[in-house]
């Protein structure tokens, strides 16, 4: 899979692979037993330090989406969630924001208000 | 700025060529020696020569020993052919120019060891009939000319550096990351049909070994397992360098810098038909160096200096544009 992280967002590193991760496994691109790269490995291709990745690692241990041991690294355990309807009413949602003529940045606050409430 | 620029015949050819050339003279010299003793030695040999063993080492086939002589230089010959062939019309990566010089000192050494071998040990008897074969025979005959042939690939120099001079394929699909944004691509490939072509001919061979009682086979058989297990189980791998493919014991292991690649892009490959088969290979088109292990979707990377790069992997279109745009990144940070 692809990974990601952009220095510049203000989202910490760390959580940034976090996300990534939690949504490969939503959506099956990752699947129950595959294994993530080595954290060593996933550092150095992203010029990262590598407690960044092992912070990441351990809060999708948290999550209950991998299994860390020792031996085999982190090894997947989420399963894949169906995301048809929440795709589906993103899809309107946007729409429905470019009819309104909303700019992409207000649309994005419209959603992050949503979620908080 | 760099010599290549106004040869118009891509300089692999004539690496290509010297490597040719030396493995396949090594080659001939092996087994020629190895004539040229049995020859001089031919009062010492009964008139016909043991030459084939049935179960328990017991000689099932007897030659003249010129007619071994010829046989066995015949062989060599065809095979030193054989690899000069690839060598000379696909030799544009270092991996296969390396591969076809050990296989040229192989087969010249195989060519010897079975000449030695069959006669050293039926030296001074009179018939073939009480020439039983012993054990160490064979895996002497079978894993000797890999010594040679190991020291024959160390000796092929690799690919040098070579950057390549022009912008990567403006039409060549592109990752859409911003200038900030840092990625890695990686994924495993393992499995397909090479494996069960493996487990058949590993079986098959321990089942020979249990039957003949000829345990040496079981070394050709640990040997050939640990051949399989090599080629069929990669990790690939793009980022900012470029691409990795690794085997998952680390070897054998394919390279591509960033700056040497020219496009990436999604081919659908047929193993027997592109590669003559599965694991590492060289294609038939152009001397592309292939990791096949399934047939369909594939990643090719067209590479500096006439080389080409294949490998048998799912998601190929998103580690292509990928790959195209550490590529151009690679280009913008060697102008700065």
């Amino acid at each position: 899979m692809l990974w990601t992280v952009d220095p510049a967002s203000d989202e910490p590193l760390y959580a940034q692979l976090v996300t990534q991760a939690r949504l490969a496994v939503t959506r099956g691109d990752l699947t129950p037993g595959e294994r993530l790269p080595a954290a060593r490995e996933l550092a150095t291709s992203l010029d990262l330090n590598v407690h960044t990745v092992l912070r990441a690692y351990q809060q999708l241990r948290d999550e209950g989406l991998v299994d860390l041991r020792r031996s085999r690294g982190a090894v997947v355990t989420g399963t894949p969630a169906d995301l048809t309807a929440v795709e589906e009413a993103l899809a309107r949602f946007v729409a429905a924001a470019r009819q309104a003529r909303l700019s992409p940045e207000a649309t994005t606050t419209l959603l992050q208000e949503e979620l908080k409430r | 700025m760099n010599a290549h620029h106004d040869s118009p015949a891509p300089t692999w050819r004539r690496r290509a060529r010297r490597s040719t050339l030396w493995s396949t003279l090594v080659g001939l010299g092996l087994t020629g020696a190895a004539a040229a003793v049995v020859w001089s030695r031919r009062d010492q040999l009964p008139d016909q020569v043991a030459t084939h063993w049935g179960a328990g080492g017991v000689p099932d086939d007897t030659m003249s020993v010129t007619g071994m002589i010829v046989v066995a230089t015949a062989t060599t010959v065809g095979l030193l052919i054989l690899f000069a062939a690839i060598g000379l019309a696909w030799g544009s990566s270092a991996s296969t120019r390396r591969t076809t010089a050990a296989a040229a000192v192989w087969s010249g050494a195989l060519g010897a060891s079975l000449l030695l071998v069959t006669a050293g040990f039926q030296r001074g008897s009179d018939t073939p009939d009480t020439a039983t074969l012993p054990g160490w025979a064979l895996a002497v005959v079978l894993l000797a000319p890999l010594v040679p042939a190991g020291v024959a690939a160390f000796l092929v120099p690799g690919d040098p550096h070579q950057p390549a001079e022009e912008p990567v394929d403006p039409a060549a699909p592109r990752a859409t990351l911003s200038d900030s944004e840092r990625a890695v691509w990686i994924r495993r490939v393992t499995g397909g049909p090479g494996v069960w072509i493996g487990v058949v001919a590993v079986a098959g061979i321990v089942l020979l070994s249990l039957l003949t009682q000829l345990w040496v086979m079981l070394v050709l058989a640990a040997a050939m397992a640990a051949l399989f297990a090599a080629m069929f189980a990669f990790v690939v791998q793009v980022d900012s360098s470029g691409l990795v493919a690794r085997s998952a014991l680390g070897w054998p292991r394919a390279r591509i810098p960033a700056d040497e690649v020219l496009s990436a892009s999604v081919i659908q490959v047929n193993p027997l038909g592109d590669f003559g088969g599965w694991g590492w290979r060289v294609g038939f088109q152009g001397g592309r160096v292939g990791i096949v292990l399934r047939s369909g979707e594939a990643l090719l990377v067209e590479r500096s200096g006439g080389r080409g790069f294949v490998v048998t992997v799912d998601g190929a279109a998103e580690a292509a544009a990928l790959l195209n745009t550490m590529a151009d990144r690679a280009r913008s940070d060697a102008a700065s």
